[in-house]
């Protein structure tokens, strides 16, 4: 419904959205301030010590390991590296938070302004009622990241499915608190749900490429938010914004969004007011609704974390991290476009997932660079369709790219058709047998040996006079037949296009 | 810069403190004189001096990635008033925000 009004709404409103995206930094050992293992659920409370468990008299001291991930994090970004940072106590009482403080960053962060520039294409590049509807790119600054620790988790026992509301009593799992969380926020800029959504999940694919984390949006390792308001087209003052939660998808993040633009239209069309408040976004009833909290304004009371000394940044520092900086994606797609021929859509696709990159690449190192479009088409193609359709992940595949390389010289040198290809493959991906074995077990070898074919062609001749006759008098749509029956002839062996024009030859 | 009654009041319900009349009357005193030990501190020529919160001169301390065994579960729930299935027990929780 929010959807199908979308189009309307944003011809006479501008939406204006800013995102704060929450990344745990999963991959590494440890937590921000203690050396409890950093891992995903588990039997409660096993993985908490006195830091974690905001015991009186503990002394947090920050991994470094998670300093260096954000910092990473801020020049993928482009982000101003900050030459003085430090941590700050973000004062609120919450059960989740032992201490009832979070250490966080407050005015110097270890990240400052950077920006990321996103593609938008496909039925979401309308929602821009501004622009042509074609496909565009646009830059969406950054304005800051910084590092912070994860809260704790909750159960709410008694009511209704796990919720708040009507709960008799909770139930506080501290495992996830310490965890290392990386907060970036976006400026402004995004001004369509489907311009969030690419914001987001470019980050993630950035995120996944530079290895600090696994955002998982379903076990919360990534977590967005967004600040929305909208104002009349032509209008330059911003309108009340509202902060939109629990988005637990990148469809979620769209939906949510779209609805609440729509809401807002809503609520002025009706000449009321937006109300600046929190917004909880029910994946269920496809709606946001306004969270229960006090009236009185946060006032969370930042100051310098005592326990931790100040952060300064050498120069020398900064270029060692950034000497880590692994190839991220776009640098790679168009690396893929430049040296391998391939088109915008497929180096992109090939470009995201590191694994998969490496695999194509491997793959035509291996095959040359001239069957590097073959190897692409195969990978796009049967081997995404194989991996999307069941439970192997690529790591566990059986196919190597050894075995694509030698398939794709294979189908080149004619030794087996495509559609001979086609089996290959899906016998390679099911035994992990290499291509040539199975060629030679099922004896698919594809002949392309001209003598073999002529004597076939020459014996379906003379033993089809009366079609042969039909064919020479005008017939020529015959031909598929003929085709068919030396095929048959060569049981299946035939090159089908040297089959094809030797038919032709001597039927003519 | 003096702290009003009010403001005493506001710091106690954001620090969760419950006071007595009597108790914010003498806290509002106490907070006022410390302020007034600030300003007088304010006098002081500070031209180029920079503002500081630490003052060791020590920066960057941080510790390597690595794991170091914490506390058993039976330890960890040693203080907790109330603990079930491996979990500290916590009240309902009232006009709290959900998702917070």
């Amino acid at each position: 419904m929010a959807k199908d009004r979308l189009a309307g709404v944003l011809e006479r409103y501008e939406a204006v959205i800013g995102l704060e995206i929450h990344t745990e930094l999963t991959s590494l050992n440890s937590k921000m301030f203690c050396g409890c293992p950093v891992a995903f659920g588990g039997e409660p409370n096993t993985r908490v010590c006195p830091v974690c468990l905001g015991m009186p008299g503990a002394l947090p001291v920050p991994n470094e390991a998670a300093v260096e991930a954000t910092v990473l994090a801020g020049l993928a970004l482009d982000c101003e590296i900050a030459p003085f940072s430090q941590f700050h106590r973000k004062q609120y009482f919450y059960p989740d938070m032992p201490k009832d403080y979070q250490i966080s960053q407050y005015d110097l962060p270890f990240c400052g302004l950077g920006h990321l520039d996103i593609e938008v294409d496909g039925e979401g590049a309308k929602q821009r009622v501004d622009l042509d509807g074609g496909p565009y790119a646009t830059r969406i600054g950054v304005t800051r990241i910084h590092l912070e620790e994860d809260t704790g988790k909750m159960v709410h026992v008694g009511g209704s499915e796990g919720r708040i509301a009507g709960a008799d009593h909770s139930l506080v799992d501290f495992n996830r608190a310490g965890t290392p969380l990386m907060e970036l926020v976006s400026e402004p800029d995004i001004r369509t749900p489907e311009e969030a959504r690419r914001f987001a999940q470019k980050l993630r694919l950035i995120m996944l490429n530079l290895g600090v984390s696994d955002c998982s949006m379903e076990e919360g390792s990534m977590r967005v938010d967004g600040n929305v308001s909208i104002r009349l087209r032509g209008e330059t003052e911003l309108g009340t914004k509202t902060e939109i939660k629990n988005m637990n998808s990148f469809k979620a993040l769209h939906d949510a969004l779209a609805f609440e633009i729509v809401r807002q239209a809503d609520v002025l069309d009706e000449g009321g007011r937006i109300v600046q408040e929190t917004r909880h976004w029910d994946v269920t009833a496809k709606r946001t609704s306004a969270l229960r909290s006090k009236e009185e304004a946060h006032d969370y009371r930042y100051f310098p974390e005592p326990d931790m000394v100040p952060f300064e940044f050498s120069a020398g520092w900064i270029d060692a991290i950034r000497a880590r900086l692994p190839e991220l994606p776009d640098a790679r797609r168009e690396r893929f476009m430049r040296d391998f021929g391939l088109s915008s859509a497929d180096a992109r696709t090939l470009s995201e997932d590191v694994e998969f990159a490496a695999f194509f690449e491997e793959a035509v190192a291996l095959a040359g660079t001239p069957l590097a479009k073959p190897i692409a088409n195969w990978m796009l193609g049967d081997f995404s369709a194989y991996l999307n359709a069941g439970t192997v992940a690529l790591s566990d595949a059986k196919v190597t790219p050894a075995m694509l390389a030698e398939l794709v010289q294979v189908i080149d040198a004619g030794t087996i058709s495509g559609k001979q290809a086609k089996q290959v493959f899906t016998e390679m991906a099911e035994t992990g047998d290499a291509p040539g074995a199975i060629i030679e077990i099922r004896g698919m070898k594809q002949v392309s040996d001209t003598g073999a074919i002529e004597a076939a062609v020459e014996r379906v001749i003379i033993a089809n006079p009366d079609e042969v006759a039909s064919y020479r008098a005008g017939k020529t749509t015959l031909i598929g037949w003929f085709v068919g029956q030396v095929m048959r002839e060569m049981r299946g062996q035939g090159n089908p296009s040297l089959v094809n024009e030797i038919l032709v030859k001597k039927l003519g | 810069m003096s702290i009003s009654e009010a403001d005493v009041r506001h710091v106690a319900m954001l620090a969760r403190l419950a006071l007595s009349d009597e108790q914010i009357t003498r806290l509002q005193g106490e907070l006022n004189s410390i302020l007034g030990n600030i300003e007088k501190m304010q006098e002081l020529d500070l031209e180029g001096v920079e503002p500081t919160s630490h003052s060791i001169p020590l920066r960057n301390a941080t510790r390597p990635d690595v794991v170091r065994p914490g506390l058993s579960r039976d330890l960890a729930l040693l203080n907790a008033p109330q603990a079930e299935n491996g979990a500290f027990v916590i009240p309902r929780i009232v006009g709290a925000e959900e998702g917070a």
